[in-house]
C-alpha cells in the first residue's frame, strides 16, 4: 500500500487507536505495574517486588480469602457453563421442531435474556427466598424440604452438605437440601441461557437436511443423528459458546454485588474473583495486591481458553474442513 | 443482507416515505441530509451538556461556592435539601450546592476526585474510612480547618460516641452529624400474650426465645430473637469486650469476652440448627415500612435503629385510623450478661469531612456548624434532627425546647437519645484497615454461626486477630 494510503488509513483508524492505547492499553500495562506496588490510588505507588504475588501465594496456600475466591470462581463457573450448553442445545433443539405456535416459544424462551440483570436479581431473591419463595413453596408441595439458596452457604456438590441433611432427616430434625448460595447463581444464570440459545437454533438451521437424509438411509434413528449429525456439526457454535461462557462466568459481578449485597456472604460463599477484587481495590484501598489478582485471573482464564483450544482439535469440526 | 431482503427494506422505507405527510418528508430530509444531521447532533449534544437538572443550586457571584457530596435519598434528602436551603437563606459569605451521589459507591467517586485534583469542599460519609483517608494525608483535621481552640470546644461539645466516631491519632477529622445507635425493639402485646417480661434483663431476653420459639416446634412462624452475625460488634461490647485499644493500637477481637459473646451468638444455631437460623434471616435488614420482621411478627425481639421508630408510628397510626387493634411495641438497651456493660453496645452515624484541597474550608466549616448545632447553631440543629428523627451529636442540642418537645411525643426514639450520652456506645474501630477488620471480624461471625464444622470460637476470632493485625501493620506503615 502506498505511504500515502497508509497514513490516510491511519488517521481514519486514530480515534480508535488514541482509545485503545489510553482506556485499554495503559491500564493493562499499569495494573502490571502495580501489582509489584503497595498501591493506594492516592499516594505514589511503592515497589515491593513480588510480596503482593507472595501474599496471594500465601492464601492460596493457608485457605485465605483469595483461596475462597477462586474456589468459588470455579465452582460456579464449572457448574454453570457446562449446564448452560445442556440447557441451551436441548431448548434450541426443542425450538426447531415444526411446531404450532413455534415463534412464541422461541420468543418467551428468549426473553428473559433481554431482562436487565438487577432486574433479574430481585427477581430471584424473591423466588428464591428460604421462607416465603416460590420455589421452596413449589418444592415443599412435592415433599421436599427446599434449600436456604442466597441464605445459606451449602453447595449441591457437596457430600459432606449432603450427608448432613440425610442425617438431618432421619434423625427428625428440620434440614434444608444442600442447596446455596452459588447454586442459586448458577439457576439465575440458567434463566437467561437465550442468548446462547438462539445461536444454537441459528446453527441447527444451518446443518444441511441431506446430512440428515443419509443419515436416515443408514438406519441411523433420532439419538444416532443427534450424536453423530447435530452435535458434531454444532460444535464449532458450542466451543465459540464454552469459551465466552467461562469469560462471563469468572467476570461475573454485577448479579453476586447485589444478591449478597456488596459483601460476598453468606460466610464468604459468593465471594468470587470478581467481587474479591472489586473489594479488595476499592473498599480497602490496596489496588496494588488487587492488580496482582486480576493479573492471576488473566493468566488463569488465559491457560484455561488455551487448554480448551488444544482439545478442541480433537472435538470441534468444521463444515468442509480437511482432519 | 441478502438481495430480497434488502428490495424488501427498500420497498418498505419507499412505501413509508410516500405515505408520511410533506412535514414528516422534511423532518426525514433533515434527519438525512448530512451536514443538518451534523448541526442538529452537536445543538442536540450542546443542550445536554447545558441541562442542570439542579440549575437554581448556583451560587450568588458574591458568595463562595461549597460543594457538598452527601448519598441520602427518599425521604432524608427532603430534609438534607431543607437544611441546606436555610443555611443558605442564612449566608452573605457562602452558599452551599448539595450532591446527592448514591452511596454504594461514594468512597470511589471521592477518590477519583481527589486523584483528578477536583475533591468536593465538604463530604458526608458512614463507613469506617476516615482512619484511612486521614492516614493518607486526604482529609483536614479541624484544627486545621478551624483552629486549635475551636477544634478542642468541638470536642467536649460532643457526646462521647460522636467524637470516637471522628476521631484519629488524638486529632478531630471528623466531625459527627448525627448517630446510629441500636437497641431492642420488642412486641409487647406480644410478650403480654406469653406472659414474658421485656427484654430488659438477660434472663428475661433469654427466656422469651423459650416460650415463644421452643427448638422442638417442628416449623417456627415466629423467633423470639435471633442475634445478627454483622452484630458480634454490638454483642462483644456488651460482653465486656473490645475489639481494639486504641491506647495501645492493638487488636483485641480475641479476648474472652468477644469470644463469650460469639459463643453465645452461636448457641442459637447449636439449638435450632444453623441452616434454619440462616435461612429464617433472609432479607431481615433490607426489609423497610411495613414489611420489617418485627411489624410482620417475625419476631418477638429484634435489634435495630433508631430508624424504625417512624415506622411503628406508622403502622400504628395506620391501625388505629382503620379501627384495628393497635400493637404496642417497647425499645429497651441490649441487656448485659454478669461482668457485661451496661447501656453499651456499637454505634456508627455519619460524619463530615473535609478534603485536603478543599477550595473553601471556612464555608464547610460554617455549614458543619449549622448542621450539627455547635456555636449558637443548636437551636437549628435541634430543627433538623427533630424533621429527620435523627439524633443529635451533642447533649445541648438535646437540651434545645423544640427537641424536648419533640422526644415527649415520641417516647421510643428518646430511649435511643438516652443511649446517645452513654461512653459504653463504641463505633468499630477507628484505624487504617478498618474496613478490612469490620469484614473479616463480620465473616468470622458468619462462618461460626452458618457452618456447621465451623471451629471453636477462641480458634476461629484468634486466627481473625491475626490476619487483622498484619493487615493492619501493613496499612500503617510508612
Amino acid at each position: 500500500m502506498p505511504r500515502r494510503k497508509t497514513v490516510t488509513a491511519l488517521l481514519f483508524v486514530s480515534p480508535w487507536l488514541v482509545g485503545l492505547a489510553t482506556l485499554v492499553l495503559y491500564p493493562f500495562a499499569a495494573s502490571l505495574y502495580w501489582s509489584f506496588c503497595r498501591y493506594d490510588m492516592v499516594s505514589d505507588p511503592q515497589w515491593i517486588g513480588t510480596a503482593n504475588y507472595e501474599r496471594l501465594g500465601d492464601e492460596l496456600l493457608h485457605g485465605g480469602q483469595f483461596a475462597q475466591a477462586l474456589r468459588n470462581t470455579c465452582y460456579y463457573a464449572g457448574l454453570s457453563v457446562p449446564l448452560s450448553i445442556v440447557l441451551g442445545i436441548s431448548l434450541a433443539l426443542m425450538l426447531s421442531w415444526k411446531v404450532r405456535g413455534q415463534a412464541i416459544f422461541r420468543t418467551l424462551f428468549f426473553l428473559p435474556s433481554v431482562v436487565p440483570v438487577v432486574a433479574t436479581a430481585v427477581l430471584w431473591t424473591w423466588l428464591l427466598d428460604p421462607t416465603d419463595g416460590m420455589v421452596n413453596h413449589l418444592l415443599s408441595a412435592v415433599g421436599l424440604p427446599g434449600g436456604g439458596w442466597f441464605n445459606s452457604h451449602r453447595e449441591v456438590l457437596s457430600a459432606t452438605d449432603w450427608s448432613a441433611t440425610i442425617s438431618s432427616l432421619q434423625s427428625g430434625r428440620h434440614a434444608l437440601l444442600p442447596l446455596g448460595s452459588k447454586d442459586a447463581l448458577v439457576l439465575m444464570s440458567l434463566w437467561g441461557v437465550g442468548n446462547f440459545m438462539v445461536i444454537y437454533l441459528a446453527s441447527i438451521g444451518d446443518i444441511p437436511s441431506q446430512l440428515y437424509e443419509a443419515a436416515e438411509l443408514d438406519g441411523a434413528g433420532p439419538l444416532r443423528r443427534l450424536r453423530h449429525v447435530t452435535l458434531p456439526m454444532l460444535s464449532p457454535v458450542i466451543f465459540f459458546n464454552l469459551v465466552m461462557g467461562l469469560i462471563q462466568a469468572v467476570q461475573a459481578f454485577t448479579q453476586i454485588y447485589l444478591v449478597s449485597d456488596g459483601q460476598g456472604g453468606p460466610a464468604g460463599s459468593t465471594m468470587v474473583l470478581s467481587l474479591h477484587l472489586f473489594l479488595t481495590a476499592f473498599k480497602e484501598l490496596d489496588m496494588g495486591y488487587a492488580s496482582a489478582m486480576a493479573w492471576v485471573l488473566f493468566v488463569f482464564v488465559l491457560l484455561v481458553t488455551v487448554a480448551l483450544f488444544r482439545t478442541s482439535r480433537h472435538w470441534v469440526h468444521y463444515q468442509g474442513a480437511a482432519r | 443482507m441478502n438481495t430480497h431482503t434488502k428490495y424488501k427494506h427498500e420497498a418498505l422505507a419507499s412505501g413509508l416515505v410516500s405515505a408520511a405527510s410533506t412535514r414528516w418528508r422534511f423532518v426525514l430530509g433533515l434527519v438525512t441530509n448530512r451536514f443538518c444531521f451534523v448541526v442538529l447532533f452537536i445543538v442536540t449534544a450542546l443542550l445536554i451538556a447545558q441541562y442542570d437538572p439542579d440549575s437554581t443550586a448556583v451560587a450568588p457571584p458574591d458568595r463562595q461556592e461549597v460543594v457538598f457530596w452527601h448519598f441520602w435519598g427518599g425521604r432524608d434528602r427532603v430534609v438534607v435539601e431543607d437544611v441546606v436551603r436555610r443555611f443558605n437563606d442564612s449566608q452573605q459569605e457562602h452558599f452551599v450546592r448539595a450532591i446527592a451521589m448514591p452511596g454504594n459507591n461514594l468512597d470511589l467517586k471521592f477518590f477519583l476526585s481527589v486523584a483528578g485534583g477536583d475533591p468536593p469542599d465538604l463530604l458526608n460519609q458512614d463507613d469506617p474510612v476516615l482512619a484511612d483517608w486521614a492516614h493518607r494525608g486526604l482529609l483536614m483535621p479541624l484544627d486545621e480547618v478551624a483552629d486549635k481552640a475551636t477544634a478542642e470546644q468541638i470536642e467536649s461539645w460532643l457526646f462521647p460516641p460522636a467524637r470516637r466516631l471522628g476521631t484519629y491519632d488524638g486529632r478531630l477529622y471528623g466531625l459527627c452529624n448525627g448517630l446510629d445507635i441500636r437497641a431492642l425493639y420488642y412486641d409487647q402485646t406480644l410478650l403480654e400474650e406469653h406472659e414474658l417480661e421485656p427484654p430488659e434483663t438477660w434472663e428475661a431476653l433469654n427466656r422469651i426465645n423459650r416460650v415463644v420459639s421452643p427448638p422442638e416446634q417442628e416449623t417456627i412462624k415466629q423467633f423470639g430473637f435471633l442475634p445478627d452475625p454483622r452484630r458480634l460488634w454490638a454483642w462483644g461490647i456488651v460482653f465486656g469486650g473490645q475489639f481494639y485499644d486504641e491506647t495501645t493500637g492493638t487488636v483485641t477481637a480475641d479476648e474472652v469476652p468477644v469470644v463469650g459473646a460469639m459463643d453465645w451468638m452461636r448457641s442459637f444455631s447449636k439449638t435450632y440448627g444453623a441452616d434454619r437460623v440462616a435461612a429464617f434471616r433472609s432479607g431481615d435488614q433490607s426489609l423497610t415500612g411495613s414489611a420489617s420482621p418485627l411489624l410482620q411478627g417475625r419476631y418477638a425481639v429484634v435489634m435495630d435503629g433508631q430508624w424504625r421508630v417512624r415506622e411503628i408510628v406508622a403502622a400504628q397510626d395506620k391501625a388505629r385510623s382503620s379501627g384495628n387493634p393497635v400493637r404496642q411495641y417497647g425499645v429497651a438497651p441490649l441487656p448485659s450478661p454478669p461482668g457485661g456493660r451496661e447501656n453499651a453496645g456499637w454505634v456508627n452515624g455519619n460524619f463530615f469531612v473535609v478534603p485536603k484541597g478543599s477550595r473553601n474550608p471556612a464555608g464547610a466549616l460554617a455549614f458543619m456548624k449549622f448542621w450539627s448545632g455547635f456555636d449558637g447553631h443548636e437551636a437549628e440543629a435541634a430543627v433538623t434532627c427533630a424533621a429527620g428523627g435523627w439524633i443529635p451529636v451533642s447533649p445541648h442540642v438535646v437540651k434545645q425546647p423544640s427537641f424536648e418537645r419533640y422526644l415527649r411525643g415520641n417516647p421510643l426514639f428518646a430511649k435511643f437519645v438516652e443511649l446517645a450520652g452513654s461512653p459504653n456506645q463504641v463505633p468499630w474501630p477507628v484505624t487504617p484497615g478498618a474496613t478490612y477488620f469490620q469484614r473479616e471480624i463480620t465473616r468470622t461471625c458468619e462462618d461460626a454461626m452458618y457452618r456447621d464444622d465451623a471451629p471453636p470460637s477462641e480458634v476461629m476470632l484468634r486466627e481473625a486477630a491475626t490476619r487483622i493485625r498484619a493487615r493492619l501493620k501493613e496499612r500503617v506503615a510508612p
